[in-house]
């Protein structure tokens, strides 16, 4: 499982794992929208949303993706399920997200925070973090 | 588990981890526990958060944790932390994503015994009156100045709507409107998301709850409350909803690339700040204080809906429902105190904490189904815990734990059992938020009356949970 979710006293602690920055940036996404629980529509409409972002390093670059992302969620009630970077640097990210249009969301976030998140890669080149989101 | 050797027992519901516990303390950290509840104290992370706190610029006297305090990111839930005006900073993580975060409690003119029988109906209507879960909106839906004037009036605002009545905000903490807000400064993206919110519960541990006066503890002070044995309540627990969650989401990026600007280095960078003085503090400041008035304008909507779903099932020659008093447990403010034998201006940083002023009504909402407190704030407050108290019950279980330990099925036949009617938007969040996730809301209250920083007043019972 490239996300799980670990225990936390109020919010929500989650381990986030990839082989690449692409693939820690993807399922960090994905775990983020799998805690929303999307209540999918019938027929969803397919939508796409363009970001482009830089911040002072990859751990800011990630938790400032994801708010990012979140606001769209919450605000035109979209689902990812598809992500292609175009940009992933150190500092700086151009992304285009695929998903769904959505009933609504079961749960609700109010922000990835930088609290715990360190991005960075393992002796077995595994890239990793932790990421708590303020539920 | 946090290591107590290190720890002095100042009073039995005081203790402090001196300077030097860790070298880069400014200040040591000072906590309110019962002994015995030390082992739930020290099972998280809250107290290495709270030493972390006593690290950052300009901070005055302690750094503080309230009985209810657990781990949080950053400050610890249950945070209060004072700093200089002039050389001190400004934290949003230390004021939390729920700005002004709240509490807000109704008196009615029933009885427990006159509602008895309509309580199904009153959760229902309450249920449908207050949109509650995420993304469902309010009836308000307001733009461009409009917008900007809630934020600048907060309550205020309301009531210019036609919500409210006069009466109403002079029982709200600061009025229900800070001086200081700038809603120029409160980005595109955070109005877009509270544009709908206004009047909304939103998921998590918000509520409506209609309860009871249980046991009165001091009956002069009860009685200038207006609150009797037997009379029903409605306690309404909401926030500054996505808009606030915004702010400080746009804040602490913005602290983060800038701080070391300002020299400023920690240990965690959800601790982001800068100094108060500082064009960016400032603008933080003005922000917060917008969705702290868009919060109140909130808690005001919230307040006639739930008038209205009275009226509906009682009729409208239901007696007013009455503001006994509004307070934000997630806030900063600039306040004054006697530091050291002189008198300074500092920002207090409250993070699940309650402004505790002497003769101030402090409300304390306990977890779903067990009880609640009304206390009256007291002058040791203003001395040891600047001016604060704790805010809830806090919560002592993660909530996949919780959701382990029992599902909503359960839970609902418990309160049941117990006469208590719940109306719930969300399984998973009914779960989460059991009872025995969280501390007893009777010892956490205990060590606040016990401290001298507010006293017991009342206790209430709930009849109905209404939740998202």
């Amino acid at each position: 499982m490239p996300y799980s979710f670990l225990e936390h006293t109020a919010d929500v602690r989650m381990r986030v794992t990839g082989d690449s920055p692409e693939g820690l940036f993807r399922d960090a996404l994905f775990g983020m929208v799998s805690l929303m629980s999307p209540e999918t529509k019938k027929e969803g409409e397919k939508i796409r949303r363009k970001i482009a972002l830089d911040a002072p390093d990859r751990t800011a670059l990630l938790i400032d993706f994801l708010n990012e992302a979140l606001v769209w969620m919450h605000t035109e009630s979209e689902a990812y399920t598809e992500v292609r970077f175009h940009t992933l640097g150190e500092r700086k990210l151009e992304a285009e997200l695929e998903g769904e249009r959505v009933a609504g969301f079961g749960e609700d976030i109010k922000a990835a925070t930088y609290h715990e998140a360190e991005v960075g890669k393992d002796p077995t080149g595994t890239w990793a973090t932790t990421i708590i989101f303020d539920i | 588990m946090f290591d107590f050797q290190k720890i002095r027992k100042i009073t039995p519901v005081l203790w402090e981890i001196p300077r030097s516990f860790r070298d880069d303390m400014r200040v040591p950290a000072r906590f309110y526990s019962h002994e015995a509840m030390l082992h739930e104290v020290g099972a998280d992370r809250a107290l290495e958060q709270l030493v972390n706190v006593a690290t950052l610029p300009g901070i005055q006297g302690w750094a503080l944790a309230m009985p209810d305090m657990h781990e949080g990111y950053g400050f610890p839930i249950g945070g209060v932390a004072a700093f200089d005006r002039q050389e001190g900073i400004i934290s949003p993580g230390g004021i939390g994503y729920d700005i002004n975060c709240g509490v807000r409690l109704l008196r009615t003119g029933f009885a427990k015994e006159e509602i008895k029988d309509f309580l199904r109906d009153v959760g229902r209507t309450i249920f449908s009156h207050v949109p509650s879960g995420v993304g469902r909106g309010g009836k308000l839906s307001l733009r461009g100045q409009d917008f900007d004037a809630v934020l600048l009036l907060g309550a205020r605002r309301m009531l210019e709507l036609g919500y409210g009545i006069e009466e109403d905000l002079a029982h709200i903490e600061s009025g229900g409107k800070l001086e200081g807000a700038q809603p120029a400064l409160v980005s595109e993206h955070a109005k877009y998301r509270g544009r709908d919110q206004l009047g909304t519960m939103g998921a998590g541990n918000h509520f409506v709850e209609v309860g009871y006066v249980e046991t009165i503890f001091d009956a002069a002070a009860a009685q200038d409350l207006h609150l009797a044995q037997g009379q029903v309540t409605v306690l309404i627990h909401t926030g500054s909803r996505g808009l606030g969650h915004q702010v400080a989401t746009d804040y602490i990026r913005l602290m983060n690339r800038v701080m070391e600007n300002y020299g400023i280095h920690l240990p965690d960078r959800e601790l982001a700040c800068v100094p108060f003085s500082s064009k960016e503090g400032q603008e933080y400041f003005a922000a917060m204080q917008a969705a702290a008035n868009f919060a109140w304008a909130n808690r005001q909507l919230v307040t006639c809906e739930v008038r209205e779903a009275f009226q509906r099932v009682f009729g409208q020659e239901t007696p007013e429902l009455s503001v006994v008093y509004d307070v934000a447990h997630n806030i900063a403010k600039v306040e004054e105190y006697e530091i050291k034998g002189v008198r300074k201006e500092v920002i207090v940083h409250r993070k699940g904490a309650t402004r505790a002023f002497p003769g101030q009504p402090v409300l304390i909402p306990g977890s779903m189904g067990t009880a609640s407190y009304v206390l009256l704030g007291q002058e040791a407050s203003l001395v040891q815990s600047f001016g604060s108290s704790c805010h809830g019950a806090g919560r002592r279980m993660s909530r996949t734990r919780a959701r382990r330990q029992t599902s909503a099925a359960l839970l609902r036949e418990d309160l049941s059992a117990q006469g208590i009617v719940i109306n719930s938007g969300s399984k998973r969040g009914l779960a989460e938020e059991a009872p025995f996730a969280y501390k007893d809301i009777d010892d956490v209250v205990d060590v606040i009356h016990e401290a001298g920083i507010a006293k017991k007043v009342a206790r209430l019972r709930p009849l109905a949970v209404i939740k998202g």
